[in-house]
């Protein structure tokens, strides 16, 4: 017998010592899981909100492929209703959800490290995804040509490429979708949902060899440390890295140092 | 035996101590009237046929993604024909892709059903949408056959939520 088993609670209906495992009252027949019935429709009503964060997620993202001429008016436009409604949920189930906004056992061994791999990662992925999209697509992705036009295009670049998918996408993903989907599933499947859901939102489905591992690893990193800032800064360097390098081409680099 | 015991419940075979009135495990009323045993029984058994029912809706989400996947297969052969020379490998990549997925998706389902009815729905809509966008006429093609998925997705995962539920009101697994 489990020790837990064997402590004791009282019945909801005639007050009698009953143990705790018990799913009925042995004296009166009453059932126990009134509670559990709760929980039970709070999961429902969880996946219908889940449901409608991510329906704003992909009218955002799709919105943007619908509109002929891309500008930066847009863009920023569609990254300020995303970044709202990322607060406004998260905040939402504020009580919940600030838990994770802690950062228990900071380390800053773990971070440097996490850093370093996170860079070293993102140079492999770069370069590998540069390679197949202009020898199987035929096509030269950059980043950098919508920005191209403006003064500090650069660090434009830099703000909405790096710093807002690392702050309001972990918020979003590892942090309200996540925390909402453990009240359904267990911690595996919730990793397993929020990557899905992740790749899913950035409409590329041969993106789907790194970003799905990537959405995996910061799904880990998010239950296994319980914060989300781990991931932000994993997820910041990581585009950071790719900016860098859509910048300055890892041939140039190489050129100019020999 | 750590427990007293004299017997199992004859609803959920679970054992109990002979000063118990009821059964702790489903509520069996052990020193009721065989007429109360009875309508007790009978009750259980219209819960089991529910679970039996929900298990079933499952069973067909997992196999609607089995479906999508086949029809990905199918349909990804005739666009092969029609697309330019230049685009083929990526509608191909593309169509590789969703096939693997949905087939894995598939038989995911056996083992973590909401994971992967989840992922199966939300995948199987947004390909949808990109369809749309491309090319508005495309959410009539077929759409008898896109509700009826949807709804047996949609179906299926509201029935793994109300089978867990059930299990363990019956005292199942």
């Amino acid at each position: 017998m489990d020790k837990e088993n064997l402590s004791f609670k009282l019945c909801q209906n005639c007050q009698q010592e009953i143990l705790l495992s018990n799913r009925f009252c042995n004296h009166c027949g009453k059932s126990q899981l009134e509670i559990d019935k709760q929980v039970h429709e709070n999961k429902w009503l969880s996946l219908q909100q889940v449901a409608l964060f991510f329906t704003i997620e992909v009218l955002c993202c799709a919105s943007s492929f619908l509109i002929e001429e891309n500008n930066l008016f847009t863009l920023y436009f569609l990254d300020a209703v995303m970044a709202i409604s990322a607060i406004a949920f998260f905040g939402y189930s504020w009580i919940e959800n600030k838990i994770i906004l802690k950062w228990p056992n900071f380390s800053f061994l773990k971070l440097t490290w996490l850093i370093i791999a996170t860079i070293l990662t993102s140079v492999v992925v770069t370069f590998l995804v540069n390679h197949l999209n202009r020898d199987l697509l035929h096509k030269d992705l950059s980043y950098y040509s919508i920005f191209e036009f403006h003064k500090y295009g650069r660090y434009l670049m830099f703000a909405s490429m790096a710093l807002y998918p690392a702050i309001f996408e972990e918020l979003a993903y590892r942090g309200y979708l996540m925390q909402k989907l453990l009240t359904v599933v267990d911690e595996k499947e919730a990793v397993y949902i929020s990557s899905v859901l992740f790749f899913i939102i950035h409409f590329s489905f041969l993106s789907i060899f790194w970003l799905f591992p990537f959405a995996l690893f910061l799904g880990y990193l998010r239950i296994k440390t319980k914060t989300i800032w781990y991931g932000v800064f994993v997820h910041f360097f990581f585009n950071l890295t790719a900016c860098f390098l859509d910048l300055y081409p890892l041939e140039d680099l190489y050129k100019m140092i020999f | 035996m750590e427990i007293p015991t004299n017997s199992h419940c004859n609803a959920c075979y679970k054992a109990y101590s002979p000063t118990d009135l009821f059964c702790n495990g489903c509520g069996y009323p052990l020193q009721g009237t065989p007429q109360e045993q009875d309508f007790f029984l009978s009750e259980r058994n219209v819960k089991e046929i529910d679970l039996s029912s929900m298990n079933e809706a499952v069973r067909k989400a997992g196999n609607s993604l089995f479906w999508i996947a086949g029809l990905t297969a199918v349909s990804s052969l005739f666009i092969l024909g029609t697309v330019a020379e230049e685009d083929r490998s990526s509608v191909l990549i593309a169509n590789i892709v969703l096939f693997v997925a949905f087939l894995g998706l598939g038989f995911l389902s056996k083992s973590k059903p909401t994971a992967a009815l989840i992922s199966g729905l939300s995948l199987y809509l947004i390909i949808q949408i990109l369809n749309a966008i491309d090319n508005p006429l495309t959410i009539f093609s077929g759409i008898i056959f896109k509700v009826i998925i949807i709804g047996y997705l949609i179906k299926g995962i509201k029935a793994v939520l109300d089978a867990d539920k059930l299990k363990k009101e019956l005292n199942i697994d």
